[in-house]
């Protein structure tokens, strides 16, 4: 038999992610890669792909009639549902995160750019992004966050390993220089999630503005004015 | 019986849309396999349960960031159930040391009753592959993916050296990939 190729660096973390060998820092920093790097998010889902076929091993088992009813009594409302297009972006963004953001970006610097009208073409607002951290300086970020100013959406990716604590959520909130905190939404461990904003919250997200996220009861905070629980984490929107 | 990989499609549209009715039909058509899933990886019934669940409602939130270019709607589902029963068994802790890969796994040789069994095309090939492999080799990959083993734990089972456990599983990936590209 021939010499068996070496994976690269890149593939074999790609593929220890994909296999569940990883340790859950590795982990985490794997899934933060996955957000910023599409071509490492392109490997592992292959990896995912090569090795779920062992899953077929598996023999299929009529789970209990009654499960159904309890799935469906657990359904949220369906609040993720946007306008089609725009949910055609995020689908893409919510994988591909920053690289895909900047894409888009600059597709729609260049649509903009081919409008010729009377007025000069309006320099766009800079992405603002923005690491949070658990209070001490210097820890590692819980979140990362991207403010895209055209699509008044904020992207945001946990860190925070997925099934780390399922007895609450995170609430992002948008904490601008009034010192109100605007709730964005909630973010599971391990996600990505583009949070659109209305007008006049986006219109509130400036560099400088903090950005927040709190432990919350599942349905999020009970105080109406701000966050109920402890902060977790976080950080202020910087220029790119 | 279970719906053809091409009928679930353009439930994942109407899932995304918040069609309820959409979500039920996907449920009819792989919860048997998704609890087979389950039950392999947990070996207990109410917790694979309690997985399922959380994979459907999974679904439900995040039917908008299914894309269909990248996996087939069954691949995408079987790996989420996989990555919850995963997760509870890391949630077990200690237990995951509990016993040796060995005991655990097949013998040496062929790919096994398993693979003959196996009608579908991609998961017979895997497990030719996998038979490829020298017996321990592919023991430890398929313990790191069936209980989502992390070196450190694989390495303490096995009483081996980590970076020994780790260069087994990346040669093994490695050999894994070209037989599948052959």
């Amino acid at each position: 038999m021939s010499e068996p190729h070496e994976l690269s660096e890149l593939e074999a973390l790609a593929a220890e992610h994909a296999l569940g060998v990883l340790s859950a820092r590795e982990r985490a920093e794997a899934e933060a890669r996955m957000a910023s790097d599409p071509a490492f998010a392109a490997m592992v889902e292959a990896w995912r792909g090569r090795m779920t076929p062992l899953l077929d091993a598996a023999p299929e088992v009529e789970p209990p009639a009654e499960l159904w009813p309890r799935i469906e009594r657990r359904l949220p409302a369906n609040d993720d549902v946007r306008a089609v297009g725009r949910l055609r972006f995020w689908r893409g963004a919510a994988i591909g995160s920053l690289g895909l953001l900047a894409a888009s970006l600059a597709a729609v610097v260049f649509l903009a750019s081919q409008v010729t009208g009377l007025q000069t073409p309006v320099q766009p607002a800079p992405i603002l992004n923005a690491s949070l951290t658990p209070g001490a300086a210097g820890a590692q970020p819980l979140f990362v966050a991207a403010f895209d100013p055209q699509r008044q959406a904020l992207i945001v990716t946990s860190l925070v390993p997925p099934g780390a604590d399922p007895l609450h959520v995170h609430q992002l909130w948008l904490i601008p220089q009034d010192g109100k905190p605007r709730s964005l939404g909630f973010v599971e461990p391990g996600a990505s999630r583009a949070l659109p904003m209305p007008q006049t919250i986006a219109q509130l997200a400036a560099a400088g503005t903090s950005l927040a996220v709190s432990v919350e009861p599942p349905g999020g905070s009970t105080n109406p004015e701000g966050p109920s629980g402890p902060i977790a984490a976080s950080g202020k929107l910087t220029p790119i | 019986m279970p719906a053809a990989p091409a009928d679930l499609q353009p439930l994942m549209t109407r899932i995304a849309a918040g069609d309820r009715a959409a979500l039920r039909q996907l449920y009819q058509a792989t919860s048997a396999k998704l609890f087979g899933v389950a039950l392999r990886i947990l070996s207990d019934r109410e917790e694979a349960e309690d997985v399922l669940q959380e994979v459907y409602v999974t679904v439900w939130r995040r039917a908008d960031r299914y894309d269909a270019a990248k996996a087939g709607v069954m691949t995408w589902v079987a790996t989420i159930a996989r990555n919850r029963a995963i997760d509870r068994l890391r949630a077990r802790g200690p237990m995951a040391y509990a016993e040796p890969v060995e005991d655990l796994q097949i013998a040496d040789g062929g790919p096994g009753a398993e693979a003959l069994l196996e009608a579908a095309g991609d998961a017979a090939r895997l497990q030719g592959c996998l038979g490829e492999l020298d017996g321990r080799t592919q023991a430890v990959i398929r313990t790191a993916f069936f209980e989502g083993v992390t070196y450190e734990a694989l390495a303490h089972r096995m009483s081996e050296p980590l970076g020994t456990v780790k260069s087994w599983i990346r040669r093994g990936l490695a050999k894994l990939k070209g037989c599948l590209e052959r």
